[in-house]
């Protein structure tokens, strides 16, 4: 009987044979935390270690400061403090201050993430590093500060579901419409606990920023991990950073032709439309059509579902072609994942134009994935978001926000209402 | 063990910024402080009100969206005895655990509780006591069983350590 890919990940890090269904003790390739949560782990680690614990191998420890990059309160300041002195205590290198940008990001650009790899962190996201067939998830802090005392830590081995998606978006349409899609399909629990293998011709055209999308709306559906195997384009820009081993990886990990699948799932975007997840659940999808003209306060592109140079490339095309700027009354915030990419839109011209058209162009950082940081929302104000959850109340009590593409959005931000990005496009 | 406390009832895919808001992450790093906030953007009452014993009981997916521990902190400082409900979410699963709160799943339980209404869970014989009835769920698996004996992850951990 043929393997999945996420059974010969885990049979790789647990050393030995393991079956679905099985809980087993894995080695981690790399555990990190963040500034959310990263200060919680240090300190508890340092209470059960009375002080005197060592992690298990520190070029295997990394810290990422995405969440409140800069900071903007003191004790945000005192926590990223708590996490420099204990990486330096600790001889920790892989520390990403607050000049890099969104963690995961950050790890992948640097070459830190192989396909097989894994990985925990503090973020809930961090399995969108599937989208370079790496096994990475978001755990508590207890979970992390167990994984640094010998570098292991328990999984069970997931039931996998297949989904292949075949065809070719019209203009206007991407990869975050078809996720989005597919939560409104599934639900929120419709991955419940299942690791999922992205197939189709669709995938295997995909950008490393389109796999990103999709690998990290797993979470929304409760999965715990969505996989894609690097291939082409994608394939050679994971070795040019992390390496010659990931060509290993790619032919010992992948999955086999008779593996098991618990569902098998087929999607084609040949006929797919502009999808935006209404107010305040991700799997409350409708049609952008079906909400046009609803208002909006304040639109946000960015995030680590949603904030790569072929993500702002897109935005940009629809300001360009609506030769216009943002509406009256419109706030309107372009956030880059990485310091890398926001280089990459500075070198394309989009910062100067973005600027001139009425954007507010920040420095690289999770920004709206949470209440309390710049761009809050006020009680009854209404937002637009590429971010991956619109929960209620979670980027200011008594708002509400609308998820969608960049595309959508920028086409939302220029009309001051919501606004399908084909009717600018054409 | 056997628990019995008063039945606070929601919904389904209960996430985890109405159960500890997002901004309280950054602010209150003080553990006892946390159940201040519990369910403040779910249901104010309980946030007011809520009793060391009581026990919630939710829908299916509870505790899903993102990976704070504080979310499992904040009930288990209130002094919650048990979360029944249809399914945990992945991440809040394993963070209960780790914090040492109960969670059973029995979705027939769910299905016979109201708010208000005492319910007694008895670990040993994996059985919930309603006024409707009494239903058996599934008790840990084995391998959790062994973690919770060693009193936690972490000093499962260091007892394999020899810690």
């Amino acid at each position: 009987m043929g393997k999945t890919m996420i059974e010969k990940i885990i049979r790789r890090a647990a050393g030995r044979e393991v079956k679905v269904g099985e809980r087993v003790w894995c080695r981690m390739d790399l555990s990190t935390a963040r500034d959310f949560g990263g200060a919680n782990c240090v300190l508890q680690f340092e209470e059960v270690t009375d002080k005197k614990g060592k992690v298990w191998d520190p070029d295997k420890v990394a810290f990422t400061f995405d969440l409140q990059a800069p900071s903007h309160s003191e004790k945000v300041s005192t926590n990223q403090k708590i996490i420099r002195e204990f990486a330096k205590k600790q001889g920790i290198k892989k520390v990403f201050d607050v000049d890099w940008g969104i963690g995961q990001h950050v790890l992948l650009e640097n070459g830190l993430v192989k396909p097989g790899d894994v990985i925990l962190g503090t973020d809930s996201h961090m399995n969108l590093l599937g989208a370079v067939g790496a096994f990475a998830t978001g755990v508590g802090n207890t979970d992390i500060v167990a994984s640094w005392f010998e570098g292991t830590n328990w999984f069970r081995v997931p039931e996998t579901m297949k989904i292949t998606v075949n065809g070719k978006f019209a203009k206007g349409v991407c990869m975050r419409d078809l996720l989005t899609h597919i939560v409104g399909t599934l639900g929120a629990d419709g991955m419940f606990f299942l690791s999922t293998e992205f197939y189709g011709d669709t995938i295997e055209r995909s950008s490393l920023s389109e796999r990103i999308t999709l690998c990290s709306m797993v979470t929304e559906m409760s999965g715990k991990i969505g996989l894609i195997m690097p291939n082409g384009k994608v394939l050679d820009w994971l070795v040019e950073r992390a390496g010659d081993e990931v060509l290993d990886r790619v032919k010992t990990l992948a999955a086999d032709k008779d593996a098991v699948y618990c569902q098998e799932l087929e999607f084609n975007v040949d006929n797919l439309e502009p999808m935006t997840s209404c107010p305040d659940a991700p799997d409350n999808v409708k049609k952008v059509r079906e909400v046009a003209g609803e208002h909006v306060d304040q639109v946000h592109i960015g995030s680590c579902s949603n904030g790569r140079f072929e993500d702002i490339s897109a935005a940009f095309e629809v300001l360009k072609k609506a030769n216009s700027r943002v509406a009256p009354g419109m706030r309107a915030i372009i956030t880059p994942a990485t310091r890398e990419v926001m280089l990459q839109c500075a070198e394309a011209g989009y910062i100067q134009k973005f600027l001139e058209a009425g954007v507010i162009f920040t420095n690289p950082t999770c920004a709206l994935c949470t209440a309390e940081h710049y761009g809050a929302l006020p009680s009854g104000d209404v937002g637009m978001s590429t971010t991956n959850r619109n929960f209620i109340g979670k980027v200011g009590k008594g708002s509400h926000t609308y998820l969608a593409s960049p595309m959508t959005a920028m086409a939302t931000a220029i009309r001051g209402k919501i606004t399908d990005p084909r009717d600018i496009l054409g | 063990m056997k628990i019995t406390g008063k039945v606070w009832k929601y919904g389904d895919d209960v996430n985890t910024d109405v159960i500890f808001p997002g901004k309280y992450t950054y602010t209150v790093s003080d553990r006892a402080e946390m159940g201040k906030y519990a369910l403040e953007d779910l249901d104010p009452e309980f946030t007011r009100n809520a009793q060391a014993g009581d026990i919630i009981v939710g829908g299916k997916n509870w505790g899903c969206g993102s990976s704070r521990e504080q979310a499992v902190t904040c009930l288990k400082v209130r002094g919650i005895g048990a979360i029944i409900a249809k399914g945990f979410a992945r991440i809040y699963y394993r963070n209960a655990l780790n914090e040492g709160l109960p969670i059973v799943v029995s979705p027939e339980a769910v299905d016979a509780l109201e708010k208000g209404q005492e319910v007694t869970i008895d670990f040993d014989k994996s059985e919930i006591v309603t006024a409707k009835g009494t239903f058996k769920f599934p008790p840990y698996p084995d391998f959790v069983k062994g973690l919770i004996e060693d009193g936690g992850l972490i000093p499962h951990v260091k007892k394999s350590l020899g810690l």
